[in-house]
């Protein structure tokens, strides 16, 4: 048997192989070394390999330690991925990626005495890689390509996963007759957790049927476009027994189509924004309702001044009596605020206006009695007004007059309020009707639909005002549309 | 310009808004033939009130809206002006084309409002 010629193979071998003495300096490379790196033997025996190759960066200095390493400890080791630039005789850089395995070869006593670099090119895999955006390994390109139909399959049940549990819902219908094939966690919640898998949706959520859901389905299944909706009403028979509940949903029906183009099924997804939707609309009422009070009260302080206005000449007057009656308007409103907006208690009302009057002059009394809002500014203009009219015109305009004011509540007749003047002048119809007495008269018989006595008596005058319940009665809602 | 002989029919639930109203109105020589503060008074008299030559419609009164009783009127063929906080914004669909003051409104708003329901009307 031959000799085996070593060195006739060593320069055979396809792949790069070089050797380095123990202080890095070429000994020796094969031709393939020397054609990947445009080089002769000439250039490189003796020559330091860093200096040979230099690499300032981060790649020149993780080479030179594998080589120490190697050195150093006498066992091999690998830079599974090196990004190493070649420059070519003509100038031109070759960024490439390097796989290089560094084996030490001993001497006698179990020094290292060489050191065998064997490279791989790996730069079209690096470049497949980065493509991928998948971290670089050292494995054979076929377990390279196992890995990564392992690592797909992982994201596909990770895309599962994330549909199956995403907040928005996502179904899939398969054919013409939409058979559920998929429901998401958040869409099997939405149809109130009813098993639809297997089933067409027309036997799975009968309801939908006739509200245009399936028709809309057919359309899309049939001519492919997409179909999508915003805040659409939908009617879910989610339990049974129970009344069917509305939701509100932001939709979109897409077709899939299988690899020839044709419709198979349509993928469902959507958000419910029921809560939303709801919130949206009892801010709009609110907004609606602040409106119309703040307009409405703005159109009652109008009329107050243009009423006011008309009734006298004297300037100073009429700016008194305006800031009087504003004045009762706001009392009503701040007691209103206090319990915010929603009724008020029949002797706080009256205390509010008659408060000034010493105890001595004036007494009212009645049972504990709850108003609306609304009969709460009525009457506090009613009493402001009759207050008024005492202290100018009636028992209250000289000091030996008195008054009373009492209420009470009837199951037949609702509330009734006596004013009694007592101890002043004489009371006399007036001969034209004032704002005053026109209020009265309007909120009593018409805005609270009552009726209203005035007895215009050598003792004063009297007044009893019969309020029907209806009027003053509180009201649960709130918002009215 | 002459407006004697006009007669109208007035749905407001603000006593001071009303009285206020009813002011307006005598001042531009409309008769007020009945007014309401309550929907179903509102619909009892917008089927009995005589022919009345326009009505000024409050759309909230009470917490409900006036539109039973618009419809009532609109069948009888009465002219319709609306007066509302939301100004046309709070009309339905139903009632869009129909004339709208927006509270609080000026007497100047009144005047001009019923002259253009009377110029169309006519």
């Amino acid at each position: 048997m031959d000799e085996v010629d070593y060195e006739r193979i060593f320069d055979a071998l396809p792949s790069p192989f070089m050797i380095l003495d123990r202080n890095l300096r070429f000994v020796t490379a094969n031709a393939a070394y020397l054609e990947t790196t445009s080089s002769t033997l000439d250039d490189l025996v003796g020559k330091y390999v860093m200096d040979r190759f230099p690499e300032p960066g981060e790649s020149g200095r993780r080479l030179e330690q594998s080589f120490q390493k190697v050195a150093a400890t006498g066992e091999a080791d690998t830079l599974a991925y090196l990004p190493y630039p070649i420059a070519e005789p003509n100038g031109t850089v070759r960024h490439r990626y390097w796989t290089a395995v560094h084996v030490p070869i001993l001497d006698a006593r179990g020094q290292v005495e060489y050191i065998l670099q064997n490279t791989v090119d790996v730069t079209e895999f690096a470049r497949i890689r980065e493509m991928a955006t998948l971290p670089f390994s050292s494995l054979s390109a076929a377990t390279r390509l196992m890995e990564r139909t392992l690592e797909a399959e992982a994201a596909s049940a990770d895309f599962r996963r994330l549909f199956q549990q995403a907040p928005a819902f996502f179904a899939v219908l398969s054919g013409p007759t939409h058979i559920f094939t998929f429901s998401s966690d958040s869409y099997t919640r939405l149809i109130g957790g009813r098993n639809v898998i297997g089933r067409p949706i027309a036997d799975a959520l009968p309801e939908v049927v006739e509200q245009g859901f399936v028709d809309l389905l057919d359309q899309v299944y049939i001519d492919g476009h997409v179909h999508q909706a915003e805040g659409a009403r939908v009617i879910l028979d989610n339990e049974p027994g129970r009344p069917p509940q509305e939701y509100f949903l932001d939709f979109s029906y897409n077709p899939i189509r299988d690899s020839a183009g044709n419709i198979t099924g349509i993928f469902v997804q959507g958000m419910d924004r029921t809560d939303a939707f709801r919130a949206t609309q009892r801010q709009r009422l609110m907004i609606d309702e602040l409106n119309h009070r703040v307009k409405n009260t703005l159109a009652t302080v109008q009329s107050i001044a243009s009423q006011t206005l008309r009734s006298t000449n004297d300037v100073t007057a009429a700016r008194q009596a305006f800031e009087a009656r504003i004045s009762a308007l706001a009392g009503a409103h701040t007691m209103l605020s206090d319990r915010q907006w929603h009724n008020t208690e029949i002797g706080h009302l009256v205390q509010k206006e008659l408060d000034v009057f010493s105890s001595d002059k004036v007494s009212f009394g009645g049972p504990v009695l709850v108003v609306n809002a609304k009969a709460t500014v009525a009457l506090a203009l009613v009493l402001h007004e009759l207050a008024t009219n005492a202290v100018k015109h009636g028992a209250l305009s000289v000091p030996e007059g008195g008054l009373s004011v009492t209420w009470s509540e009837s199951s037949g007749d609702g509330l009734v309020i006596d004013w009694v003047e007592t101890g002043g002048p004489p009371a006399q119809e007036p001969t034209r009707k004032g704002f005053g007495s026109r209020l009265l008269r309007t909120v009593i018989t018409g805005e609270m639909g009552g009726s209203m006595e005035m007895r215009y008596l050598e003792t004063g005058l009297r007044v009893r005002m019969v309020i029907p319940r209806a009027a003053y009665q509180v009201q649960e809602a709130l918002f009215v549309s | 310009m002459s407006r004697d002989g006009r007669r109208i029919f007035v749905v407001e639930d603000e006593t001071l808004v009303l009285i206020n109203l009813e002011d307006m109105l005598d001042e531009l020589g409309w008769t007020v033939l009945a007014q309401a503060m309550w929907l179903p008074e509102a619909e009892r008299l917008a089927a009995s009130v005589e022919a009345p030559d326009a009505a000024i419609l409050d759309v909230n009164i009470g917490g409900v809206t006036v539109f039973p009783a618009a419809r009532i009127l609109a069948e009888r063929g009465v002219p319709i002006l609306f007066a509302t906080g939301y100004g046309r914004e709070g009309l339905p669909p139903e009632w869009q084309d129909r004339p709208v003051i927006m509270k609080p409104y000026t007497q100047r708003d009144v005047a001009q409002a019923l002259a253009d329901l009377m110029d169309t009307a006519a």
